[in-house]
């Protein structure tokens, strides 16, 4: 990194903007709802956005993909969410597991991975989740030991997102020992189909095609090379990858927040009542004024942590991407509440696709970190105020 | 098979379009400029043929500086290379004036098969430039077609209109023109767009391709806009209250239409 900050983007980040949008735009929101309220998958969108090569825009070209940045791969999800579908797996699969397969992963797991990444033609869940432990990695009862060359799997998960679309799930779990002692954590690669591995989806009421799963691991055999990575690297390998889940979660925020945005402002300019569009009221005009000028505040600090992150200050980039995704969480949920606001009771009705981002929206404040977790993280690693747990 | 597409950036359909106040020309500055989809399409079939017969695909704009834009996304798509013709003494040109550059500029590609141009801009709307073209060249003209197909030496083409559906055909060299219904153009894919930076783009001036300034711009045009005005406002039109047979006063005015 120079010390001139660029305000601008390339010239082919914006051609990638413009292309993304274009293809979301074919699709748009009418396809995503049908999907979720069917019980449908956004499989044509994501199959097509793959082999444009849009999924595959951070794999190394060496494998396939774009040999392009976080930054490109946070660009295609704000996107495609802006034209109301996003994609909830393009903050998973591309962004935690690629990446992480991509900086740890031996040889031969990213010649085995990567080029599907490239593609998108394979997908994989993200487990750390647990319900005594949160993502406090320190905390999580899934545990690995040794069998022979083997590796054997214990405990769950929940809240996973898409497992029953995955190839696979990058499950974090501690190492423990002859003596039952608990050490490092680990990332270990789980097929679906692998037997000892059972999931539930968790009900919830949020429209959205990717669904939430309990995972239960019994004795679950893997064999050696399920190991992503050295088995004492340990946290810094899964901080690698939740920097850009971090990144891709606001830009997924953000995405949502544009399109609940430009739907309140267009509503506003053309919904007239006595003869006046109600835009020219500043009880409309101001709250969507300052939506907006939260949403372009999210936006810029989330370009901050990727082009961070792109330049290699991982630890620099982890508070920005953190500062990042609690701005687009705060942009996202008090835009899509404002665009609902102006819309009057139309904003509940099914035909103006806001209602449905109402939970959606609301999520962001939650997952993949909640809010509180990130204040935690800025008082203590910012302010270097005393841990709080 | 070589082949020469014509593409042209023009104020986004979807925005605002302006004369200026000065000479009536085209406001550039008022509107987003985006390539003419026509173009888009026109630049696939190109990218088709190519897949099919190989040869290059050079692509040809005429266009003050910010049409590298419009070039650029055409070789994201995957043209090979670009011709891009810019001088200020080309504003204002008519037809006849940029269909001469064009030609001109087709000169400079060696062994042209094929040239591929959309049957009529969003902006000028004139819709002769490929007629006018293949008569500067000296080439059979192919226009307003919905299907295109090389047989050996020979272009084989669909041309739908009102009436009828004309089978045409034509040896290469040619000049085809197409219509929206030729084809749904691809997206620039990742890759794509990276490798559009790299690709040759020629810029040429008048003088660069043998031309009299004089020939060309406000000065060379042929016609001259004496005064512009916008379109007036749509009327309130007709309302009709249903009072119970709304449906067949609906269809009583669709019938004074001639449309039902």
């Amino acid at each position: 990194m120079t010390d001139t900050v660029n305000y601008t983007e390339s010239v082919e980040r914006r051609a990638l903007r413009a292309a993304v949008a274009d293809l979301g735009a074919r699709y748009g929101q009418r396809y995503f709802l049908d999907k979720a309220r069917t019980g449908g998958k956004t499989t044509e969108l994501w199959a097509e956005a793959g082999k444009l090569g849009y999924l595959g825009v951070a794999v190394p070209e060496e494998f396939g993909g774009g040999g392009g940045g976080i930054g490109d791969l946070a660009a295609v999800c704000e996107e495609l969410a802006a034209t109301g579908c996003p994609l909830l797996l393009m903050v998973v699969s591309p962004a935690i597991c690629a990446t992480v397969i991509a900086r740890f992963g031996t040889d031969e797991q990213k010649q085995r991975w990567l080029p599907g990444f490239a593609e998108g033609t394979t997908t994989m869940a993200f487990a750390i989740t647990e319900p005594d432990a949160g993502s406090n990695a320190h905390e999580l009862a899934t545990s690995v030991r040794r069998d022979g060359t083997d590796w054997v799997l214990n405990g769950g998960k929940y809240y996973i997102s898409g497992v029953d679309e995955a190839d696979a799930v990058l499950v974090v779990a501690r190492h423990v020992d002859e003596n039952g002692q608990r050490l490092l954590p680990s990332l270990m690669i789980v097929p679906t189909d692998a037997p000892g591995f059972t999931f539930q989806p968790i009900e919830m009421d949020i429209v959205s095609p990717e669904k939430q799963f309990t995972c239960f691991f019994d004795d679950v055999r893997l064999p050696s090379d399920a190991l992503v990575g050295a088995p004492d690297a340990g946290l810094a390998q899964i901080f690698a990858g939740l920097n850009p889940e971090r990144i891709m979660a606001a830009s997924f925020s953000t995405g949502m927040a544009r399109f609940a945005l430009d739907k309140a402002t267009a509503y506003a300019r053309t919904r007239s009542v006595w003869g006046t569009p109600i835009g020219a009221h500043q009880g409309i005009a101001h709250p969507l004024a300052q939506c907006a000028m939260q949403l372009e505040l999210a936006r810029l600090m989330t370009q901050k942590a990727a082009a961070l992150y792109d330049a290699g200050q991982d630890k620099a980039a982890g508070e920005a991407a953190n500062i990042a995704k609690y701005a687009a969480a705060e942009a996202c949920a008090a835009t899509v509440d404002q665009a609902i606001q102006v819309h009057g009771g139309n904003g509940i009705a099914s035909e103006y696709g806001l209602g449905a981002l109402l939970t959606a929206s609301r999520v962001s404040r939650i997952a993949p970190v909640s809010r509180e977790m990130i204040l935690n993280f800025v008082a203590q690693h910012t302010l270097k105020l005393p841990r709080s747990y | 098979m070589n082949i020469v597409v014509l593409v042209k950036q023009v104020p986004d359909t979807w925005s605002e379009r302006k004369l200026t106040d000065a000479d009536h020309t085209l406001d550039r500055e008022s509107a987003d400029a985006v390539l003419d989809e026509i173009n888009e399409r026109a630049v696939e079939e190109a990218l088709k043929l190519q897949e099919a017969h190989g040869g290059e695909v050079t692509v040809l704009a005429m266009g003050p500086d910010r049409a590298t834009e419009a070039i650029r996304k055409a070789l994201s798509m995957g043209a090979d290379k670009a011709i891009h013709v810019s001088d200020a003494a080309l504003h204002g040109s008519d037809v006849l004036a940029t269909a001469k550059v064009l030609a001109k500029a087709i000169g400079t590609v060696e062994g042209v098969d094929l040239v591929i141009a959309g049957n009529e801009a969003t902006d000028g709307r004139a819709g002769a430039i490929p007629a006018i073209l293949a008569e500067l060249l000296g080439l059979p003209q192919v226009t307003q077609v919905r299907k295109v197909e090389i047989d050996g030496t020979t272009v084989k083409a669909e041309r739908e209109t009102e009436e009828g559906v004309a089978f045409l055909e034509a040896t290469l060299p040619a000049v085809v023109s197409v219509t929206e219904k030729i084809n749904e153009p691809r997206y620039p894919s990742f890759k794509g767009i990276m490798a559009a930076k790299k690709k040759k783009v020629d810029t040429l001036s008048v003088a660069d391709l043998g031309l009299d300034p004089a020939e060309v711009g406000l000065t060379g045009a042929w016609s001259s806009v004496l005064e512009a005005a916008p379109k007036p406002p749509r009327s309130a039109g007709q309302r009709v209250e249903d009072d119970g047979n709304g449906g067949a006063q609906i269809a009583e005015y669709l019938v004074g239409q001639k449309l039902i």
